[in-house]
């Protein structure tokens, strides 16, 4: 199975994209939204692709343009935004595969290195090790699963955290 | 939210001279100013103004050479457990998890584990970690990194949230998303802190937060103007009026 890759992006950068389009009227032009950001073309567009896999923006033309499903975020209370943004993430196909994984395994811990490779396995073209960072993100942001960096394991749900 | 008219802190003609090698320097001259309960102030000046020098008088812990700090009236002595600050490069410890560094500054102030466990969980959630909480911080995106400072400060329920360049070491949209954020936090009611004094060298970012703005000319810091900021929130760097205020700022500063 063919998944797209995880952006390397922050939950952050993708939140400030949206907040700041949703600030100037809902669209621009991307060039120069790069522009006026001082950020890089490659990387302006990593952070509207991110965002555009959680339905937050689309992109007519050489524009980027708010959804309502954005606007919806933008006006969300911190923690309401956590649930939009989990339910979001859970339809997205690599998430579910990963979340699959994880409860298929729900007897053993799944450890880094199983994580890895099942990373690699479900997304072929990418570094495992930086979709790994992404996922954990993610994973945790929308605490669809968490991770901890001690044991070196994952487990689903909420943290265990004392 | 509307300040009271009700002064929290006062500097009342403070000067701060430091002993180096080379003999005795002025960073701060004559300042005076209040920070009334419910506003939002930025202190706003160039590099080796004495902005972080100032904020450390506010919190106690150091003491101005000359002048007075004053706290709900009273001469500050030592260190002012109701003020908690917010730094520029997060100030987390590595070893740490996001739970424990915010737990850190609530050790301090009391003995109840379970009272501080509370605390924790309480602010984790109002800052958006929740999920976060067994993450260390090499794991964690600059974003995520100040949400943890954030709590931190908040976790001891101050009644004065200082903070150094806060959003400085952030990317330019990570700091857009947690200006947003710290904009609803001191608005929301549930917070008991509703005063806020900020230190940052960005002029559009005072002007976006700050109810009034202080300026600060160079070596030695004095208070070189002071402005109020008359604009509804949320305030856009595309309104006319904001770069009016941006003008103002500038030529103060000059």
């Amino acid at each position: 199975m063919k998944h797209d890759a995880l952006p390397e992006i922050g939950i952050s950068q993708i939140l400030g994209l949206v907040e700041l389009l949703a600030g100037k009227g809902g669209r621009e032009d991307i060039y120069k939204l790069a522009a006026e950001l001082s950020m890089e073309l490659g990387e302006t567009l990593a952070v509207i692709r991110a965002a555009e896999m959680l339905g937050l923006v689309h992109t007519p033309g050489g524009d980027v343009e708010v959804e309502q499903f954005g606007y919806k975020v933008v006006d969300a209370s911190i923690t309401d935004r956590k649930d939009l943004i989990r339910d979001k993430l859970a339809e997205l196909p690599l998430f579910k595969a990963v979340i699959e994984y994880l409860a298929k395994q729900e007897e053993t811990e799944v450890t880094r290195e199983e994580m890895l490779e099942k990373l690699a396995e479900l997304l072929p073209n990418e570094d495992a090790e930086n979709s790994f960072g992404t996922v954990v993100t993610w994973g945790r942001y929308s605490e669809l699963f968490g991770y901890n960096d001690d044991t070196q394991t994952f487990y689903l749900g909420e943290s265990r955290a004392e | 939210m509307i300040p009271d008219g009700h002064a929290l802190i006062e500097l009342d003609q403070v000067t701060r001279r430091f002993l180096l090698p080379q003999g005795e320097v002025t960073v701060l001259e004559n300042i005076s100013f209040r920070a009334m309960e419910g506003e939002f102030i930025s202190i706003v000046g160039p590099s080796g103004a004495g902005k972080s020098t100032l904020l450390r008088m506010m919190n106690g812990l150091l003491p101005p050479s000359e002048g007075r700090v004053l706290y709900n009236g009273q001469a500050q002595r030592g260190i002012n457990y109701d003020t908690a600050m917010v730094f520029q490069n997060f100030g987390l410890l590595p070893w740490l998890t996001v739970s424990q560094n915010i737990e850190l500054g609530l050790e301090a102030r009391s003995k109840d584990a379970a009272y501080r466990k509370v605390q924790v969980d309480r602010y984790i959630m109002k800052v958006g970690l929740e999920g976060y909480e067994e993450a260390y911080p090499r794991e964690l995106s600059g974003g995520m990194k100040q949400r943890v400072g954030l709590a931190r400060a908040l976790a001891v329920e101050p009644s004065l949230l200082l903070m150094d360049e806060p959003f400085s070491s952030l990317d330019v949209l990570t700091s857009i998303n947690l200006r947003n954020e710290l904009l609803d936090i001191w608005s929301d009611r549930e917070n008991l802190v509703n005063t806020m004094v900020m230190v940052t060298h960005n002029i559009e970012e005072a002007i976006e937060l700050s109810d009034r703005i202080i300026i600060l000319s160079n070596r030695p810091g004095k208070i070189a103007g002071e402005l109020k900021i008359d604009l509804a929130r949320p305030r856009r760097k595309r309104d006319p009026l904001f770069s009016e205020y941006v003008d103002r700022v500038f030529s103060l500063l000059a």
